[in-house]
C-alpha cells in the first residue's frame, strides 16, 4: 500500500458512484472523441478542397458563358490593363467560335441527340431559329483561338474542361498568326485527320499540327488555333470571349480579383476559384467550428464532473484526510493519492468513451455534414456533352458532392487522444479538489463525531 | 524532555474568545506515563492537539528535546508528526478502506520504511496487541471497538515514536476492556521507554500513572506526582 495504490483502490470504494462516474465521464469523453474525429474529417476535406484551388481569376464578357447567354466580347485592349496589373503573372485569352458547314469541310463527331435538337430547336444554338425541332441539326465544331493552347481550364465553358494531353504531333504556338491547328481526337477520327493532314475552315486551308485528347467527348470535338488566327479569319480582331489571369500568390487573389473587376467594370463577369471553393467549404467550416466547440465543451463538462465529484469525495473523507495528515503525510502525497483515484476513474471512463466515440463518430459526422449542406448543394452536375454552361459549374458541384462522402476515420491516434483527454480531465478536475484537501486541519480528527 | 512554556490557545467565535488553553507550563522527563484529567471543556483535547502539532498555539512554546515545535515549517511539522508522535484517539480513527494491517503500515510509509519491512513490523505489532491473523486482514468495520483500539495502538507504535498522545483511548470501551487497553499501552511503552500523555476520565487509571495534570478552564490547577508507583 502506498499513496498510489490507495488512490487506485479508493476509485472502487463505492460501486454505485464508480459506475455512475465512469458512465458520465465516459459519455463526455466519447462525445469529445467523436467531435474530434468529425473535426479532423472535416478539416481534412477543407484542406483538400482548398488545395485544389489555384490562383487564377476567370474573366468572361458580362452575361456570356461559352455559347450561352449573350453580350459583347471583351477586347484585348481592355485586357491589356489587366495583364499589366501588379501580381498578375500571365494572362491567357481565348476567342471561341463555331464552324458552320458552309465554311468548313469538317463534320462533327457528336450527333445531336435529343438534347442537341432541343437546344437547337429553341434557337439556342443560333442560326436555326424557330421552335420546331430541327432534325437535321448537327452540333457545330467548336474553335478555340487561344494564347495558351495546352490549357483547357482557361475557357472550360467552351473547351469542356478536362486535361489536355497531346496524342501526336506538336503543340501550336498560341501567339502566332499561322494557319495551323490542333484537332481533338474524336474530330480527327471522324474526319480521318492525321498530323500533317489539311482541312478547310473559314475557307482557309489549315495544317494539322497535333492531335490531342481531353478526356471528354465534347472537348475532343474541337479545334484549337492561335488566338490571332481565329480573330483574323472570323472577323473579330481584338475580341476575346474568355480570359484567365494568373496571380503570383493565393494571398493576392482576392485583391487582384477586385482590381480586375474595377478595371473591367460592368463589361465583364470576374470570378476566382477561391470564391467558388469558399462557397463549398463555408458549410464545412461551420461544422468544423461546431465540432470544435462541442469538443472543448465535452472536455470541460467532463472536467467539471470530475471536479465536483472530487470535491464531494474530499469533503466526505475529511476525517480520513485528517488522520493521514496527523500521522505525518504531506499534502503532496495526499494530492497524489486523490489524483491516482481520479485518473483511475477517468481512464476506465476513457475506455468506455473510446468505444462510444468509435461507434458514434461516423453517424455524428454524417449527420452534421448532411444537416448543414442541404439547401446549399447544387442539384445537378450539368449535362455532360451539352453546350458548356453547366459544365463550368460542374466541377464545383462535384466538389460539393464530395462533401457528403466525408468519412470519419478512427485511428490509433484517437485512442491516444481519448486517454490524454482522460488524464487532462482528471488532473484539471482534481486540482481544484486539492484546495479542499489542503484546507483540512488535522486537529479536526481529535473531535469525536 | 518535553517543556511547555506559558502555552495558550484561544478560539474566537464571534465576539467571544474561548480560552481553551490559557497559560499552561510544565515539564515531562522522558519515559513517563502522564495522565491529564479535567472536566469536559477544560481544554484537555486542545492541549493534546498542540503537543502533537496538529494545531498551532496562540502563544507560548513547546520544546521537544530543546527545539520549539511551534516554529517548525510545514515539512518539519510532517516529519515531527510522523517520527516523534503516535496518536491514539477516542474514536479510534482507523482508515475505513484499509485493512487492520494496512492501517498499521500507513505511518511507516511517511518515514520511508521499505514495503516488506512495513508488512513484517505491522504483523509483529498486531500480534503483540493480540490480534489474530484473520483479524489483521479485516477492515475496521468488521472489528469490535476493543479490537479497533488495539489496531490504533499498534499504529501509534509503528514508527517507534518518542511520545504517545492518547485522548480518552478507553472512552468508548467498557471499563474492563478499557483497563486492558490501558495496561497494554502502559506495558508496551514501558518496554520502549516511550513517554505517554493520556487524557482520561477514569480516576482509577489516572491514579496509576507517574504524574497527573488537572486542567480547569484551560489552566493547570495542580499536578500531582503519584505517590504509589505501580
Ligand atoms: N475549533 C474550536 N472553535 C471554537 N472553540 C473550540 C474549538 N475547539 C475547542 N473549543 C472550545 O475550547 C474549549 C476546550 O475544548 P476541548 O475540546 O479542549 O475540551 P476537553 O477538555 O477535551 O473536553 P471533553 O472532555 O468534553 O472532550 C471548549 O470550550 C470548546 O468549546
Ligand atoms: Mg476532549
Amino acid at each position: 500500500m502506498n499513496w498510489f495504490s490507495r488512490g487506485v483502490r479508493n476509485a472502487f470504494r463505492n460501486a454505485t458512484r464508480t459506475t455512475a462516474l465512469v458512465v458520465i465521464i465516459g459519455l463526455s469523453i466519447g462525445l469529445a472523441l467523436s467531435m474530434l474525429i468529425a473535426n479532423q474529417a472535416v478539416s481534412q476535406k477543407i484542406n483538400s478542397v482548398k488545395s485544389s484551388v489555384d490562383n487564377t481569376v476567370s474573366i468572361f464578357p458580362a452575361g456570356l458563358r461559352g455559347f450561352a447567354g449573350g453580350g459583347t466580347p471583351l477586347t484585348q485592349s481592355q485586357l491589356k490593363a489587366v495583364s499589366s496589373e501588379p501580381h498578375v503573372t500571365k494572362l491567357d485569352e481565348t476567342l471561341s467560335d463555331r464552324l458552320t458547314s458552309s465554311d468548313t469541310n469538317l463534320s462533327s463527331a457528336i450527333s445531336a441527340g435529343s438534347l442537341g435538337r432541343r437546344f437547337a430547336g429553341n434557337g439556342f444554338a443560333g442560326g436555326n431559329g424557330g421552335f420546331a425541332p430541327n432534325f437535321n441539326f448537327t452540333p457545330p465544331v467548336t474553335v478555340n483561338g487561344t494564347t495558351d493552347p495546352t490549357n483547357l481550364g482557361s475557357s472550360s465553358a467552351t473547351t469542356g474542361g478536362g486535361s489536355f494531353s497531346l496524342k501526336s504531333g506538336s503543340v501550336i504556338n498560341g501567339l502566332s498568326d499561322a494557319d495551323v491547328a490542333m484537332v481533338g481526337s474524336a474530330l480527327a477520327a471522324k474526319n480521318n485527320l492525321k498530323v500533317g493532314s489539311t482541312f478547310t475552315a473559314y475557307n482557309t486551308t489549315f495544317t494539322v499540327s497535333g492531335i490531342f485528347s481531353t478526356g471528354t467527348k465534347f472537348g475532343d470535338n474541337q479545334v484549337i488555333m492561335p488566338l490571332a488566327t481565329v480573330q483574323r479569319l472570323s472577323g473579330q480582331v481584338g475580341d476575346v470571349t474568355a480570359a484567365t489571369a494568373y496571380v503570383d500568390s493565393i494571398i493576392n487573389l482576392s485583391s487582384v480579383t477586385s482590381k480586375i473587376k474595377q478595371i473591367l467594370g460592368s463589361s465583364a463577369d470576374v470570378t476566382n476559384s477561391e470564391q467558388q471553393a469558399q462557397t463549398a467549404v463555408s458549410s464545412l467550416q461551420s461544422i468544423q467550428t461546431v465540432s470544435l466547440y462541442s469538443l472543448v465543451g465535452a472536455v470541460i463538462a467532463g472536467a467539471v464532473i470530475v471536479l465536483m465529484s472530487m470535491v464531494m469525495i474530499v469533503r466526505e473523507r475529511r476525517r480520513e484526510i485528517g488522520i493521514i495528515k496527523a500521522m505525518g503525510s504531506s499534502n503532496l502525497r495526499l494530492f497524489g493519492q486523490f489524483m491516482a483515484e481520479s485518473v483511475t476513474l477517468t481512464l476506465i471512463a476513457a475506455v468506455l468513451g473510446i468505444i462510444i466515440g468509435t461507434i458514434t463518430s461516423n453517424p455524428i459526422t454524417q449527420m452534421l455534414v448532411s444537416n448543414s449542406s442541404t439547401g446549399t448543394s447544387v442539384k445537378a452536375a450539368g449535362p455532360g456533352g451539352g453546350f458548356g454552361f453547366a459544365r463550368h459549374f460542374g466541377g464545383l458541384a462535384a466538389l460539393r458532392g464530395d462533401v457528403s462522402t466525408i468519412h470519419a476515420a478512427v485511428g490509433y491516434g484517437i485512442i491516444g487522444y481519448g486517454l490524454l483527454a482522460a488524464v487532462v480531465i482528471a488532473i484539471i478536475g482534481t486540482l481544484a479538489a486539492t484546495y479542499f484537501i489542503a484546507q483540512v486541519r488535522p486537529a479536526e480528527v481529535m473531535r469525536v463525531e | 524532555m518535553l517543556k511547555v512554556k506559558d502555552l495558550k490557545r484561544y478560539f474566537k467565535s464571534g465576539d467571544v474568545v474561548v480560552k481553551a488553553v490559557d497559560g499552561v507550563s510544565f515539564e515531562i522527563p522522558d519515559g513517563k506515563f502522564i495522565s491529564i484529567i479535567g472536566q469536559s471543556g477544560s481544554g484537555k483535547t486542545s492541549l493534546l492537539s498542540l503537543l502533537g502539532a496538529l494545531d498551532k498555539p496562540t502563544d507560548g512554546a513547546i520544546e521537544v528535546d530543546g527545539s520549539d515545535i511551534t516554529k517548525l515549517n510545514a515539512n518539519s511539522l510532517n516529519s515531527y508528526r510522523a517520527n516523534t508522535i503516535g496518536f491514539v484517539f477516542q474514536s479510534y480513527n482507523l482508515v475505513p478502506n484499509l485493512t487492520a494491517i494496512e492501517n498499521v503500515m500507513l505511518p511507516m510509509e511517511f518515514i520511508k520504511v521499505a514495503k516488506t519491512e512495513r508488512l513484517a513490523r505491522a504483523r509483529e505489532l498486531l500480534a503483540e496487541v493480540g490480534l489474530s491473523d484473520d483479524q489483521m486482514d479485516r477492515k475496521p468495520g468488521k472489528l469490535s471497538g476493543g479490537q479497533q483500539q488495539r489496531v490504533a495502538i499498534a499504529r501509534a507504535l509503528a514508527n517507534k515514536p518518542k511520545y504517545i498522545l492518547a485522548d480518552e483511548p478507553t472512552g468508548n470501551l467498557d471499563s474492563d476492556t478499557g483497563r486492558k487497553i490501558f495496561n497494554l499501552l502502559h506495558d508496551l511503552t514501558k518496554k520502549e521507554k516511550t513517554t505517554i500523555i493520556a487524557v482520561t476520565h477514569d480516576l482509577s487509571i489516572a491514579g496509576k500513572t507517574d504524574q497527573s495534570f488537572r486542567l480547569k478552564d484551560g489552566k493547570l490547577v495542580n499536578s500531582s506526582v503519584a505517590k504509589k508507583k505501580k
